[in-house]
């Protein structure tokens, strides 16, 4: 804190942190945006342009069947991120549900949602995701079915502890005392509490979500062949590596990896802001 | 809370990176890293005489090694011998008999066995043997759909090397039939052993058997036909990569290799490629969609409600060019195919196809129009539109279907290509358009797919759903033909008219392709026509095989 403060007061570390946000941001919905946006022809069947290596018409080079990978790639990342925003749409109303019931209700309600996050942390998580996958039969009804019922529980932890701790607070139970009603102190003082939080732990769900759903998909447990999800994309390159198509791998695989670093660097910045320790400087 | 973002950078390099190292190594073999296995690479270039270690595949791995159960029943063992085996020039030979007759009703078979052949474990080889051997698969005839032997009423060793076939009525195909199924002893026989250690008469012997590891085959001194040139043969099972990537370490000295691979640069091995009666053909069902019971007696969906117009099959079978898809899936390895080819039976048909307008004509011509200029056709709102799925694991088979989809857009159908496993696959076959490998030297395969009676009896047969009183006829005066000429004659018919309703969409005759250690002779000249096997025929004169 001090070390920026003396070499310039417009770049301390909030500021850093804001700009890294930012181009990360900038990253993360340009890839979403022109994914959608993307026609079929750009990432289509060319058969006249099999395996050619990276060059300023295709950047990531083409694929097998002549498919330019960079847009492949960009595709392909953007169908993550819409099977990622659903699951964790999905798991973070699942644990702010429980964790909230959990917490106010405690007793058997309490014991119930404790057992149940036993449960979902007690499976190898890899393994339960391709189950769940394989059972609501696979592609991306299946995948993002599992990723949605699989990424709750330590979500759910978190907002329970925050309640807990906020239901025990002197406001809160000051509030009760003049006579205000479980669902007003439930709206008025936990949820505000509690939303930095949520948006936190969505946020930083949503690599994990990404990262299973490309492994399973990897796996050959979740999307199908025919999209160019990036499981895919890596699972095909496999067999072109032996010949020496390193591109097919390595630029998919860095694009996921700098989407993966890049919500993690917004989720952790997020939580620096709005943490009032780190938030304040 | 740095830490956080280690682990999930970590797994994602797991995912990418390792792949990313593996690639810039270019075609090393990285994969396991196994350093035994790399020494005994190095060694292996300086291998002595015989010993080879080939990759023909997973194909062996996957089923028994009990000939009782249909191991290698296409004319290509190795562990055992048949009555008959096939020859270069596409005639049967004897080999394990010397000689047959076959009564003029043609219901019954005599065979005269060769004398003096022992089996690897030292026993002799008699008629007991046969009339086994046969007694064993007719009584457990749900095990081997392979080799069919329900018209066989009763087998009897008239001495000690003669054997007598008795037939309930005249069936053409049992010559056929007798070249499939290889003898095992009776007194060593064993259902359970012989799965991964079968005893036979042919030039090897299972040495040892590692599921889906490796099967390593010792030559047998007793062999009828002398020992081989090449002692021994490990046959490895592995990802088809990493064979390249281990033939490329000269850990491997046969390599089956799609023909995607086939121009690539392997130090000290060259390509091989063999003539083969194997097609790739895609099932159109002919009937509309409703539901029929199976021989279960459960419901099961059938029928396309677009491919059963027989203007869409026919427009399809003339309207794409075979060249292009074979140029842009196999790299141009493979010929065009438009019926089985390469048989005594077969129609090797051809005609001109890439007749675009003549495809539009036709679909036009049966109603079907594109009215929203969207590029695809429709009739009565249904849009020229169906799912075709390329099962398994099989890369060139799911390109050979990319590539059909493009050329069928030219004239407005538009297909939608899935890669499912064959599991999956199997509920649906009656159903939805799939690409099939087909290919062996028996032509009752041709009464599995037209023949009208076994729709719904299995999971390859008559999956379209055809039925056509003439090829059903003609099917039946084929199987109950009392001379070989005249079954090839009604086979013969029995495309001929089912020919014009296009059930099948033939498109290709794939090359089975090898890399093959330039210092091995795997005898091309005594390789016979291959049928159907995923790689595994190549075996077919394994004695033959020697080091130069």
């Amino acid at each position: 804190m001090h070390k920026y403060h003396k070499k310039s007061r417009l770049l301390n570390r909030r500021v850093v942190l804001l700009i890294t946000m930012i181009i990360a941001a900038v990253y993360l919905v340009g890839v979403f945006i022109w994914g959608c946006c993307l026609s079929e022809d750009a990432y289509g069947i060319n058969f006249n342009e099999k395996f050619l290596a990276p060059s300023p018409e295709h950047w990531f080079g083409t694929d097998n069947l002549g498919r330019d990978m960079f847009f492949r790639s960009i595709k392909g990342l953007s169908i993550s991120m819409i099977i990622g925003l659903i699951s964790v749409g999905i798991s973070s109303v699942i644990a702010i549900v429980m964790g909230i019931l959990s917490a106010v209700f405690g007793g058997w309600v309490d014991k119930v949602v404790n057992f149940a996050i036993d449960l979902c942390m007690g499976l190898p998580h890899l393994v339960l995701l391709i189950l769940i996958s394989f059972m609501m039969g696979k592609g991306v009804m299946g995948i993002t079915i599992a990723a949605a019922v699989t990424h709750w529980p330590s979500m759910t932890r978190m907002i329970r502890q925050e309640v807990l701790q906020v239901r025990n607070s002197q406001y809160v139970l000051a509030a009760y005392k003049m006579g205000r009603s479980r669902w007003q102190v439930a709206v008025k003082h936990i949820i505000p509490h509690i939303l930095p939080v949520y948006f936190i732990g969505a946020t930083l769900l949503f690599p994990h979500c990404i990262m299973h759903e490309s492994a399973v998909t990897f796996l050959g447990f979740g999307l199908p062949k025919e999209l160019p999800a990036i499981g895919v994309i890596l699972s095909e390159a496999m067999t072109h590596i032996v010949t020496g198509k390193w591109w097919l791998a390595v630029f998919p695989g860095l694009m996921l990896l700098i989407a993966v670093i890049f919500f993690d660097l917004i989720g952790e910045g997020l939580k620096n802001l709005l943490n009032p320790q780190t938030g304040n400087e | 809370m740095k830490k956080k973002i280690l682990p999930i950078a970590m797994s994602a390099l797991m995912v990418t990176g390792t792949i990313g190292l593996a690639g810039c190594s270019g075609g090393s073999a990285d994969n396991g890293g196994e350093t035994s296995a790399q020494t005994e690479a190095q060694s292996g270039s300086l291998k002595s005489s015989g010993e080879v270690t080939a990759y023909v595949g997973t194909d062996i791995f996957d089923n028994s090694m009990d000939p009782v159960k249909g191991f290698m029943c296409y004319a290509y063992p190795f562990v055992g011998n048949a009555l008959l085996k096939m020859g270069t020039d596409y005639q049967y030979k004897g080999d394990l008999a010397d000689s047959w007759e076959i009564s003029a009703d043609a219901l019954t078979y005599t065979f005269k066995l060769k004398e003096g052949i022992k089996f690897s474990d030292g026993s002799d080889f008699t008629a007991e043997d046969v009339v086994f051997t046969y007694q064993q698969v007719k009584d457990n005839q749900a095990n081997n759909e392979n080799v069919d032997l329900t018209s066989l009423k009763s087998v009897q060793a008239k001495d000690d090397y003669t054997v007598e076939f008795t037939l309930n009525e005249a069936y053409s195909p049992f010559f056929d039939t007798v070249a499939m199924l290889q003898i095992v002893p009776s007194d060593a026989y064993d259902s359970t052993t012989f799965d991964t250690k079968p005893i036979g008469t042919g030039a090897y012997k299972v040495a040892e058997y590692s599921t889906n590891q490796q099967i390593i085959l010792e030559a047998n001194e007793n062999c009828f036909s002398g020992k081989p040139s090449i002692e021994k043969v490990t046959l490895v099972y592995m990802d088809s990569d990493a064979a390249i990537a281990a033939a490329n370490s000269g850990q491997i000295d046969v390599v089956m290799v799609s023909p995607n691979y086939a121009d690539e640069k392997i130090a000290g091995m060259s390509v091989e490629k063999f003539t083969t009666m194997d097609v790739r053909h895609i099932s159109l069902p002919v009937i509309p969609e409703s539901t029929e019971k199976d021989a279960q007696g459960k419901d099961r969906k059938v029928g396309n409600n677009v491919t059963c117009d027989a203007a869409v099959r026919e427009a399809l079978s003339i309207g794409i060019n075979r060249q292009n898809i074979i140029n842009n899936s196999l790299n141009g390895i493979g010929k065009p195919a438009e019926s089985f080819v390469n048989l005594s039976w077969s129609l090797d048909e051809k005609y001109e196809d890439g007749l675009v307008d003549n495809a539009k004509k036709i679909l036009e011509d049966a109603g079907w129009t594109d009215s929203d200029g969207d590029g695809i056709v429709e009739k009565d709102g249904l849009k020229c539109e169906f799912d075709l799925i390329a099962p398994g694991n099989d890369t060139d088979r799911y390109n050979i279907c990319v590539a059909l989809a493009q050329e069928a857009k030219n004239f407005g159908i538009k297909i939608n290509v899935s890669n499912l496993s064959w599991d999956e696959a199997g509920a649906l076959t009656n159903t939805t358009p799939i690409i099939w490998g087909w290919g062996q030297y028996n032509p009752v395969l041709l009464d599995q797919l037209l023949g009208s009676e076994k729709f719904l009896t299995g999971d390859y047969n008559d999956v379209v759903g055809y039925k056509n009183p003439e090829v059903d006829k003609a099917i039946q005066d084929a199987l109950r033909a009392s001379s070989n000429e005249e079954a090839v004659k009604n086979w013969k018919a029995v495309q001929e008219k089912a020919e014009g309703d296009y059930p099948y969409l033939y498109i290709v005759n794939i090359e089975h392709s090898f890399f093959v250690n330039d210092n091995l002779d795997i005898s091309p000249s005594t390789q016979i026509m291959h049928p159907h096997g995923h790689g595994a025929p190549v075996l077919c004169n394994l004695s033959d095989w020697s080091w130069k």
